[in-house]
């Protein structure tokens, strides 16, 4: 089931949150449960037939956790435990998401005529890492013994099932616990609302709108100058508002259950380094992956020249992950080299005068944000050749076309990018402040200003007004 | 004071408001002409086939339906009707798939038209999504069952070209919008349905179709970068059982209907391109049209035609915008033709057109371009 769906906003959602609530009458548990099975019903709607595969990974991965916290194994045990729940959840992982890659490349290299063709289930990237980041933390002593209703919530939470934000045990059990977020608070499904409102907005009207300027440059056809680079731009903002859409509508929708969700966007084109960027975009893939990648395989500790590999390798998992082919591995690599480029302009790199500092920020904005655009090409190309044909395209001003259609739609970037750089991103709107639990302390001041409220029913309608008839979230396929 | 669930409320009832304004302008002016033919307004037309062909069937008059893909877009009803004595439809989709050309003919056989000209391409027969899978195709708007009326009704976009007819037809901003009615910008930019999808009047047929630009599309597909697109849906046993749930079983339902089938000619550097790029891809089209040519002369109510051996139109490059897409003017020669019978399928030896055609590639040396 789509957010963006009239099924979603109109039946859905509805339903589970007057059930919620009612069943907070009935104590602390009930209301889990609801909410556990309307996720699972929420998941199976369209991905019935992966629903067990989903309780069976539930199932594993607890239990496993329970044999790390029991306290009863000795520490090769444990470990051996671990390494078996990591590895099943890896294997399974694998098997869905990257033996056809695997077999695909078996055959190109050596013939072997074999070909996998495996559906892949929905969110199964996103609730794999959430559960080995789990049994990490078990190994490691820092989990406490959880019930099973919360755990199962906690994985299969329907904000964040599909698509992310990818979320922490620590963070989001101890909320499921708390007694007071059974109780429905005016105050939270108001600010819950507006979230959503702007998430669905950012979906429907914003990359959805843009959609259309994309297909030119990556299609079949030979795109000019002009229509690579409006193509490129399309993807940026497209991958943008679309993801960070659905991560507003994720937390909007959890704040009406009195759940705060962390944030995963903080107006990444804004970044003026690469590093900077990825402290904005994806925020908490990249914590997952410094947390459980890049500080296991030693971080920074071992010297300059392993921590470039490390952040190399890191980031060509990274780009693994979000999908099986040689483009989004190239991305992560590309991604890779740039935090290599980025640090070693840190250490070794001149200081910029104070004086100099304003124009310094702007130049580095702009390259950061073309270092991120060219990235982008391998992420959205069918193939690697696909990819390298587009950006030659970008590169050869001999053909250029600017006719009607690229007029139009370089109006198009020129005002995504205004909103994308110059724009208050949703949590600086709502003050949303994931860590403090506070969302919304200037709502009493709109008593004085009606028109941000009119302003937000506005965003809301037209977001309701944009939904077409089916249109998935590009995060879905990861 | 007003508390969070007052001001809840209140967002909630403002928005609810807003969506009903949009609902009752869709409403009113109903662009598509799905609830009743446009009276009030001034009729407008979107170039967007999937969409508006689910309000063309409801609003128009035909006897006969002329279904196809981007080669059979440009064509005008006007010239269908004259050339064929017919009073026509167009339903071409550019793109389409058999899929979506058999429920779209579907459609309109509920309005009993007396004949179907359906241009038919080898490659509309694959794989694709089921009908209510199609991202790009509203099925329910066909159906006007609850969904697809919701969806028409609670759109944004519809609601925006509303409000943009509505004021098209207010006579003193009337000119000033209209000027500013560009397909860039709006999607219900034309005023004659006989102009849905065709050129713009006065458009240089010379600098979009011309020998130039054929040979350059040719070198584009069959760049080793880009070549693999050539291959991409032709599985024979996909196409086979295609064709025989989306043509050969329409057919077969509706016996009363006659139906006009043809071929296109596409340049011959279509098949140059598959033949020197990627053969496999050949062999499945002659297969595949092996099968499809002595599957079809078996109906009775079928008059089948084959332009791909048309040598007049295919190897000369200038009738071409790319290695497939004819120009205006062999949209007439095909129209005239069809009336003349002069490419029809022999019952008694329905392969012998594509027997014809694979001597002409064989033949074809790609040298000859160059001069």
């Amino acid at each position: 089931m789509l957010f963006n769906s009239y099924p979603f906003i109109f039946l859905f959602l509805p339903l589970v949150l007057i059930g919620y609530f009612a069943m907070g009458r009935f104590g602390n548990l009930v209301p889990v449960i609801w909410l556990a099975l309307a996720s699972l019903a929420f998941y199976s709607v369209s991905n019935w037939q992966f629903v067990l595969l989903l309780l069976a990974s539930v199932t594993f991965n607890y239990v496993i956790g329970l044999l790390l916290i029991s306290g009863r194994l000795g520490s090769r045990p444990r470990f051996a435990v671990l390494t078996i729940g990591v590895a099943v959840d890896l294997l399974v992982l694998g098997t869905f998401k990257y033996a056809g890659f695997l077999a695909a490349n078996l055959n190109a290299l050596l013939s072997t005529g074999l070909t996998l063709d495996i559906v892949l289930p929905v969110g199964i990237s996103f609730y794999t890492f959430t559960q080995i980041a789990f049994l990490v933390d078990a190994y490691r002593g820092n989990v406490a013994r959880y019930a099973l209703p919360h755990y199962a919530l906690f994985v299969t939470y329907f904000p964040h099932l599909i698509a992310g934000p990818i979320l922490h045990h620590k963070d989001m059990i101890p909320q499921f616990e708390r007694a007071e977020a059974k109780r429905p608070n005016a105050h939270l499904i108001l600010c819950g609302v507006i979230i959503f409102a702007i998430g669905l907005f950012k979906k429907t009207c914003l990359a959805d709108g843009i959609q259309p300027l994309v297909a030119p440059a990556f299609g079949a056809n030979s795109p000019s100058f002009d229509q690579a680079w409006i193509g490129a731009l399309a993807y940026t903002f497209q991958l943008y508002f679309d993801f960070s859409g659905y991560s507003d509508m994720a937390i909007g929708i959890s704040l009406m259950f009195g759940i705060f969700l962390p944030l995963n966007f903080n107006s990444p084109y804004q970044a003026t380094s690469i590093i900077d960027f990825w402290r904005r975009w994806h925020m908490t893939l990249s914590q997952f992956l410094r947390d459980y990648l890049y500080i296991p395989l030693g971080g920074n500790r071992r010297g300059r020249v392993l921590r470039y590999v490390n952040l190399m390798v890191t980031m060509a998992l990274g780009g693994l992950w979000h999908g099986a082919a040689w483009t989004f591995v190239i991305w992560g690599a590309l991604h890779g080299l740039y935090l290599c480029i980025n640090h070693a302009w840190n250490n070794y790199g001149p200081g910029i005068a104070p004086r100099f500092e304003r124009a310094a920020n702007i130049a580095a904005l702009l390259l950061t944000f073309l270092s991120v655009v060219v990235a982008w090409v391998f992420f959205r190309a069918d193939s690697l050749p696909s990819a390298l044909y587009v950006l030659s395209r970008m590169a050869d001003p001999t053909q250029i076309v600017f006719g009607r259609a690229e007029i139009v739609g370089t109006a198009f970037i020129l005002g995504y990018a205004a909103i994308a750089w110059f724009a208050p991103n949703t949590q600086t709107i709502m003050g949303y402040d994931h860590k403090a639990r506070v969302v919304g302390e200037a709502l009493g001041a709109w008593q004085r200003r009606p028109l941000f409220l009119y302003a937000t029913a506005a965003v809301l309608a037209f977001g309701i007004l944009g939904i077409q008839q089916h249109s998935e979230f590009i995060y879905f396929r990861f | 004071m007003v508390q969070p669930a007052s001001k809840l409320l209140r967002l909630l009832g403002a928005s609810a408001l807003i969506l009903m304004v949009a609902v009752a302008l869709n409403f009113i002016v109903d662009p598509l002409q799905i609830f009743r033919p446009a009276r009030l307004f001034a009729a407008m037309y979107s170039q967007d086939s999937r969409m508006q062909n689910a309000g063309l069937i409801r609003s128009q008059d035909f006897d006969t339906v002329f279904m196809g893909t981007s080669l059979a877009i440009h064509f005008r009803q006007s010239d269908i009707d004259r050339l064929l004595g017919v009073m026509s439809l167009k339903l071409s989709m550019t793109g389409s798939n058999s899929r979506e050309q058999s429920f779209v003919l579907t459609a309109a056989l509920e309005r009993h038209p007396k004949r179907i000209v359906w241009q038919i391409d080898d490659w509309i027969f694959h794989d694709a999504p089921d009908i209510d899978s199609d991202v790009y195709f509203p099925s329910d708007l066909y159906r006007r069952n609850a969904r697809g009326i919701a969806g028409y009704l609670l759109s944004g976009a519809m609601a925006r070209e509303s409000a943009w007819i509505l004021a098209r037809s207010i006579p003193p901003i009337a000119p000033m919008v209209a000027r500013w009615t560009t397909e860039e910008l709006f999607k219900f930019p034309v005023s004659s349905v006989d102009d849905i999808n065709t050129l713009r009047p006065g458009s240089d047929l010379s600098e979009a179709y011309n020998a130039k630009k054929t040979v350059a599309a040719f070198r584009r597909i069959t760049d080793p970068v880009r070549s693999s697109y050539l291959a991409v849906d032709y599985k024979y046993d996909a196409m086979v059982r295609a064709f025989e749930r989306d043509a050969v079983d329409l057919i077969a339902k509706n016996p009363d209907v006659k139906f006009d089938i043809y071929f296109p000619p596409y340049s011959i550097l279509q098949f140059v391109a598959m033949r020197d790029a990627s053969p496999a891809t050949l062999k499945i089209v002659y297969e595949f049209s092996a099968y499809a040519l002595p599957r079809l002369v078996q109906f009775p109510n079928v008059s089948l035609h084959d332009f791909r051996d048309a040598k007049q139109i295919t190897h000369d490059l200038d009738n071409y915008g790319d290695v497939i897409h004819h120009s205006p003017v062999i949209d007439l020669k095909v129209l005239s033709d069809l009336a003349a019978r002069n490419h029809v399928v022999d019952c008694a030896a329905p392969t012998a057109s594509l027997e014809r055609l694979k001597a002409q590639v064989e033949a074809y040396r790609v040298d000859d371009i160059e001069r």
